[in-house]
């Protein structure tokens, strides 16, 4: 009997161990109503802090959070003439979108009404969903997907550029600098919604300028194995792949390529090479390939908060010791175009901060901040990167590039 | 038909890999009758281990294999001798709940580790390869391939001709004959468990240097595994391979010629399948009666 209690002891002490690792990141909340409190102006952000996207959420963490310091070391939010300092809550949404939208209603009974985007665009529509049901508002960071803006949502503003761009950019990238300029491209493409509607952008761009499109091919989301989808596209010999994919299904791209002897002109993918494991991850085969993103440093504007991208970037550096890159970036933006609304409103009323977001137009270190009726940033130009040298490049539009185009991408 | 050789080719390559990974899994599964959800962590641990001594010693993934199965070895038969052993008999749930908490723990000790950047050893030779006609054959995944053919071997030499071998599966047969006949129980699985380990950290070193991975791809590796264990059947050291290669060529010959998106479904598909037609798995023991002891 002894050794059977010790056995459940010790199980019970595992459970313990587990509800502790699974529990670990969710914030606590008060019960004050919205808006300012104890000289507090409180926004709530459910993350992907672990789980398939804690990379991307944790990147999007570092954003929100030097928009944090850096709005308090300049006394905080402007709330009609009283200083409030800026105090996010972060909760772990463990990558589920189903629990964003739940940490969402929960950051409602907690009273918090202003909320920033959670990683991605499965997570931001069930966000977007609830956010609308409780009458909060959400600036969304990182959810490009067509399905967050269909819906009719009046709540949700998105500061990045819809996910429609996102090939379309660098098709255009490519046919403007590429010489000689590809005839024939295939399209790979995850199964997810946001890849899904990025490959169709980016199709229409290349078929309006005359680029023929030999295959459209998907495979799951975040998978590592993209052998089928490469056979079949290397008997039609296209001269430009371009992915709408993630990190993994980008990197796996690039080495079964190698390892198939599919060989086109050059790679082109989305948000894969603008990431640092690309690079790290391929060594000298990730040169060449072209990318796309929402933020470089050369990104032309500036704002109050953030200056330039250039001090944005800087400023990251010191605080982080790692390169800006975008999801950091988009996340600052958001929060950034949140407290500008809540200046303008002078208020902290959620309906108020509603009105003032979909007023807002302003510069910024990110790019023009402007929301259409659906709540996404139109305005706002992709940008195109090229890995040259191990190092991203950003190559287009020409106001922004540090560098023209290596072509062809492959080398030869 | 280039392209039918092309995919039936990659697919067999694969299936290796797949098996590689469940091999050891089935091993546990077989013997202890314990699902070891733990089982894709410990490949994402070997994997790291291999980054590691790559990154910083310049080791090639198949020499660091063998520094991760010996590190994975010890930590293995540590962790049946202390942990789950205190749950070896209770209901399954117990042992399910056990590797579960294993698990979370290990991915989320990784992540605080090695944060949850995608990783991959970059060798110098894995993503060449040899054509023969259109039908190109990378070295690096013929080299997984020549592993998992060789563990299986070996793993099958080892239970059948060694006197270890001959007590694990003794174990795993009758349990109370076993500890008459005056085999030590307890280190046996302890012995079987770090084997597991062992040969999953070897799959993760080789799966690093061909794939990419992150801490939250062992969920999907115990998945794997799970599946190919069922498929090939439990309780003979070749159905885990048997069933990578089958789920292997499966998804190479869907992904050809249905659509790519469906290579998942169709997976599961004929895994139930197979279980309808040959409930015991393609060569194993029906998976209930895999332990003679209940």
């Amino acid at each position: 009997m002894r050794s059977l209690k010790l056995r459940f002891g010790l199980a019970l002490v595992l459970v313990m161990a587990m509800a502790v690792v699974t529990a670990c990141g969710k914030g606590g909340g008060g019960d004050e109503e919205s808006g300012v409190q104890d000289g507090k102006l409180k926004l709530g952000a459910a993350l992907s802090l672990t789980g398939s996207l804690a990379k991307e959420g944790a990147l999007t963490k570092q954003g929100y959070q030097l928009c944090q310091e850096k709005v308090n070391a300049r006394g905080g939010v402007n709330v009609g003439g009283k200083k409030a300092k800026l105090a996010i809550t972060y909760s772990d949404d463990k990558s589920e979108p189903d629990t964003a939208a739940r940490l969402i209603d929960q950051f409602n009974d907690d009273g918090v009404k202003l909320t920033l985007g959670p990683y991605g665009s499965p997570s931001t529509e069930a966000a977007a969903a609830a956010v609308e049901r409780n009458g909060q508002v959400m600036v969304d960071s990182s959810g490009a997907d067509d399905n967050i803006f269909t819906k009719g949502y009046k709540n949700t503003f998105a500061v990045l550029s819809p996910a429609t761009e996102y090939v379309a950019i660098i098709v255009d990238s490519i046919m403007n600098g590429a010489t000689p300029k590809p005839k024939t491209v295939a399209f790979l493409s995850a199964d997810d919604g946001f890849s899904q509607t990025a490959a169709k952008g980016g199709v229409a761009e290349a078929e309006k300028q005359g680029l023929q499109v030999v295959a459209q091919e998907s495979f799951p989301e975040h998978t590592t194995d993209v052998s089928s989808a490469l056979t079949k596209v290397r008997g039609k010999n296209p001269d430009l792949i371009l992915g709408s994919v993630h990190v993994e299904e980008g990197i796996a791209i690039v080495k079964q390529s190698a390892e198939l002897g599919v060989k086109p002109q050059g790679f082109g993918e989305t948000v894969a090479p603008p990431t640092p494991d690309f690079s790290k991850a391929l060594g000298d085969s990730a040169n060449g390939v072209v990318g796309s993103t929402q933020w470089t440093p050369q990104v032309k504007g500036q704002d109050e908060i953030f200056g330039t991208a250039q001090d944005y970037a800087a400023d990251f550096k010191k605080r982080f010791s790692a390169d800006a890159e975008y999801h950091s970036a988009e996340g600052a933006a958001a929060c950034l175009a949140l407290v500008l609304a809540v200046e303008k409103a002078g208020s902290a009323d959620s309906s108020k901060v509603r009105d003032a977001l979909a007023g807002l137009d302003t510069e910024s270190f990110f790019g023009p901040i402007t929301f259409d009726d659906t709540g996404k940033n139109v305005t706002k130009p992709m940008s195109a990167i090229q890995i040259q040298n191990g190092k991203v490049t950003t190559i287009y539009p020409e106001d922004q590039a540090e560098a023209k185009l290596q072509w062809p991408g492959t080398g030869g | 038909m280039s392209e039918f050789l092309q995919a039936t080719v990659y697919g067999l390559l694969e299936g290796g890999l797949l098996a590689l990974v469940a091999v050891g899994f089935s091993l546990v599964w077989g013997v202890m009758n314990i699902v070891n959800l733990a089982h894709g962590a410990f490949v994402v641990t070997g994997a790291y281990i291999a980054w590691k001594l790559n990154t910083e010693m310049g080791l090639d993934p198949y020499l660091g294999m063998f520094v991760c199965a010996g590190a994975l070895f010890l930590a293995g038969y540590a962790i049946q001798r202390l942990l789950i052993n205190q749950v070896v008999n209770a209901p399954i749930w117990m042992t399910l709940l056990l590797t579960f908490g294993l698990d979370l723990l290990i991915v989320q000790g990784l992540q605080l580790l090695f944060t949850a950047d995608f990783r991959s050893i970059n060798t110098s030779w894995g993503t060449d390869g040899f054509a023969i006609g259109d039908v190109r054959v990378p070295y690096g995944r013929l080299a997984g391939f020549g592993l998992a053919v060789a563990v299986t071997v070996a793993l099958v030499w080892f239970m059948t001709r060694t006197r270890s071998g001959l007590a694990i599966r003794m174990t795993g047969m009758d349990r109370a004959a076993a500890r008459l006949m005056g085999v030590h129980v307890r280190h046996v699985y302890a012995l079987t468990f770090g084997l597991s380990a062992a040969l999953a950290a070897m799959a993760g070193a080789i799966l690093g240097s061909i794939n990419t991975f992150s801490p939250s791809a062992a969920g999907g590796f115990t998945l794997q595994s799970f599946v190919i264990a069922v498929l090939g059947g439990l309780g003979n050291m070749w159905g885990a391979l048997a069933g990578g290669i089958l789920l292997g060529l499966v998804q190479a010959w869907s992904g050809q010629y249905l659509s790519g998106t469906l290579v998942n479904a169709i997976a599961f598909g004929v895994l139930v399948l197979v279980l309808i037609v040959r409930p015991t798995g393609l060569i194993g023991r029906p998976y209930y009666e895999a332990r003679a002891e209940a």
